[in-house]
């Protein structure tokens, strides 16, 4: 999007940061027990992080849902675009995966520590 | 819709807590009861804890999802569509009291009450009393 | 080929209720306690006196009329230009305007200037101070124990890192000692601190040194003339080449609403 074309159509920062602030919250709550579950399971080396990333992507997929989907499908707008909610789609489906990872990381140790060896 | 979100976190809470229970004792058992406890086959965790613990964690993925705040549009015009009307539905529902509140942002530029002409408003006024006295 | 089975280890538990629930519960309350601690200490900004003030927001006056030109007509934009550009120009926004060409005073002198540096001064040590003294803790009480295995494997380089203290030559880099579970500690306890201190906390250190680093320079950074400032402003402001967002709004409207 070019600098005249955000002049035109300007966007609210409050909004921006309110969003993905609420969207970093609740994946750092979610890798956490994502992370408890994977340590419950003992999973190890791949699966651990394979089954984080899929999970990770659920919860977004379920955030769409319930959160994103009756505002943007009611703008006419077609499924699974975010351009109401979110500058780039990236920001909804992958950013976060990075954000929990360290609690991810943290609590499946420790339940992997707890439970396994 | 928002009031399942804590049953559901709470209730998977507690399946997750138990499936850990679960595969804590079985590991333990697997670790006293066999010989070599290193054989891979005693260290499986047996089907019905992997669905408890899978379920458990979607169970508190969903009321998590449920329970977190709902986003703002980020694109001005429709952002401050959604507030004005929010706000017009608010201010029939409960008077007139705070409107200024509530809404449009610059309402205070748009109404510039610092330009307003008392003097010119008085004599409005005492001219449309003195039409009721007439 | 045989496969190598993986090591076991027999540890005590009573390594996890002394070792690994103290360092847990230490983090976490050390979070808790910077985050109050960054409250208590905030400092309430400090009464300046107006013509300091004067100087600042003619300054930002500047910035916000090159940030948002495109929102006013032509006209408008160019009568607050020349005026903001005289008046920088002549110095009439100036603190001091006889003291025009000296050089900036030392800014360890101006008070101003010192209450900056303490603020930075106070956050840093918020960080510096809880981390030596707990790294310091682990490693005489704790140091020597192996108390976990990660699960999932890592190169050899981790060995030294991972289990400082534990001498053993053939133990897998997996298990890790005390002061390895500190680290994963300071990385992942962000959650915790949401779940407990809702979500503008200022306890996680990860978060706290990213804001430092982006903290924009102030528009008065202390030690810089301001009548250079104004003078580099006004120049700014005479190079802008004035659109507005309305040009052409008749054909954008007319598109928009084409059946």
């Amino acid at each position: 999007m070019s600098e005249q074309e955000l002049q035109i159509n300007p966007i609210v920062q409050d909004s921006v940061i309110h969003n993905t602030k609420t969207l970093t919250n609740l994946h750092s709550l979610t890798a956490s027990l994502f992370g408890v579950s994977a340590g419950i399971l003992g999973l190890e080396s791949y699966y651990g992080f394979l089954y984080y990333i899929a999970l990770s992507i659920t919860t977004s997929l379920l955030f769409y849902v319930f959160k994103l989907a009756p505002g943007s499908l009611a703008e006419g707008r077609s499924v699974l675009d975010t351009g109401r909610y979110y500058k780039g789609a990236l920001e909804l489906w992958t950013s976060p995966i990075f954000n929990g990872l360290p609690g991810f990381i943290l609590t499946w140790t420790l339940f992997y520590g707890l439970v396994r060896a | 819709m928002a009031w399942l979100s804590r049953p559901l976190t709470l209730v998977g809470l507690v399946i997750l807590a138990h499936g850990c229970y679960s595969a804590y004792e079985h590991t333990l058992l697997a670790s006293t009861s066999v010989q070599h406890p290193a054989s891979p086959s005693a260290a499986a965790l047996p089907l019905d804890i992997y669905i408890e613990t899978i379920v458990a964690t979607f169970l508190i993925c969903l009321g998590l999802v449920l329970g977190t705040g709902a986003p703002e549009p980020i694109q001005w015009h429709t952002w401050a569509g959604k507030i004005e009307r929010e706000a017009d539905k608010r201010s029939s529902l409960a008077g007139n009291a705070d409107k200024e509140a509530l809404g449009n942002p610059y309402n205070a530029l748009e109404a510039r009450s610092g330009f307003i002409n008392i003097h010119k408003l008085h004599g409005d006024f005492v001219k449309y009393t003195q039409q009721l006295s007439k | 080929m045989a496969q190598i089975p993986p090591q076991t280890l027999h540890r005590d538990p009573q390594l996890f209720y002394w070792i690994l629930i103290p360092i847990t519960i230490v983090m976490v309350l050390t979070g808790v306690l910077r985050h109050y601690a960054s409250v208590l200490m905030a400092t309430t900004p400090k009464k300046a006196d107006i013509k300091a003030i004067r100087e600042q927001r003619a300054l930002a006056h500047g910035a916000a009329l090159r940030t948002n030109y495109h929102v006013l007509s032509r006209k408008s934009f160019e009568t607050r230009r020349d005026f903001l550009i005289e008046g920088f120009e002549s110095g009439a926004y100036l603190k001091a305007p006889n003291q025009k060409g000296q050089p900036p005073a030392n800014p360890m002198t101006d008070p101003n200037a010192m209450e900056g540096m303490m603020g930075m001064m106070k956050n840093n040590m918020a960080m510096i101070i809880p981390n030596t003294l707990i790294m310091s803790w682990i490693n005489a009480f704790f140091s020597g124990y192996v108390i976990m295995k990660l699960p999932f494997p890592i190169t050899i380089k981790f060995k030294s890192m991972l289990q400082a203290g534990v001498q053993t030559k053939d133990m897998d880099p997996r298990w890790m000692s005390s002061i390895s579970w500190y680290f994963l500690c300071i990385f992942g306890l962000q959650f915790v601190y949401v779940f407990l201190l809702g979500s503008d906390n200022a306890a996680s250190q990860i978060a706290q040194q990213m804001q430092a680093q982006q903290m924009p320079v102030g528009p008065m950074a202390p030690g810089q003339d301001p009548s250079k400032m104004f003078k580099a402003e006004a120049e700014n402001l005479a190079v802008i080449e004035h659109y507005s967002v309305l040009d052409g709004i008749e054909e954008r409207l007319l598109e928009r609403i084409k059946v």
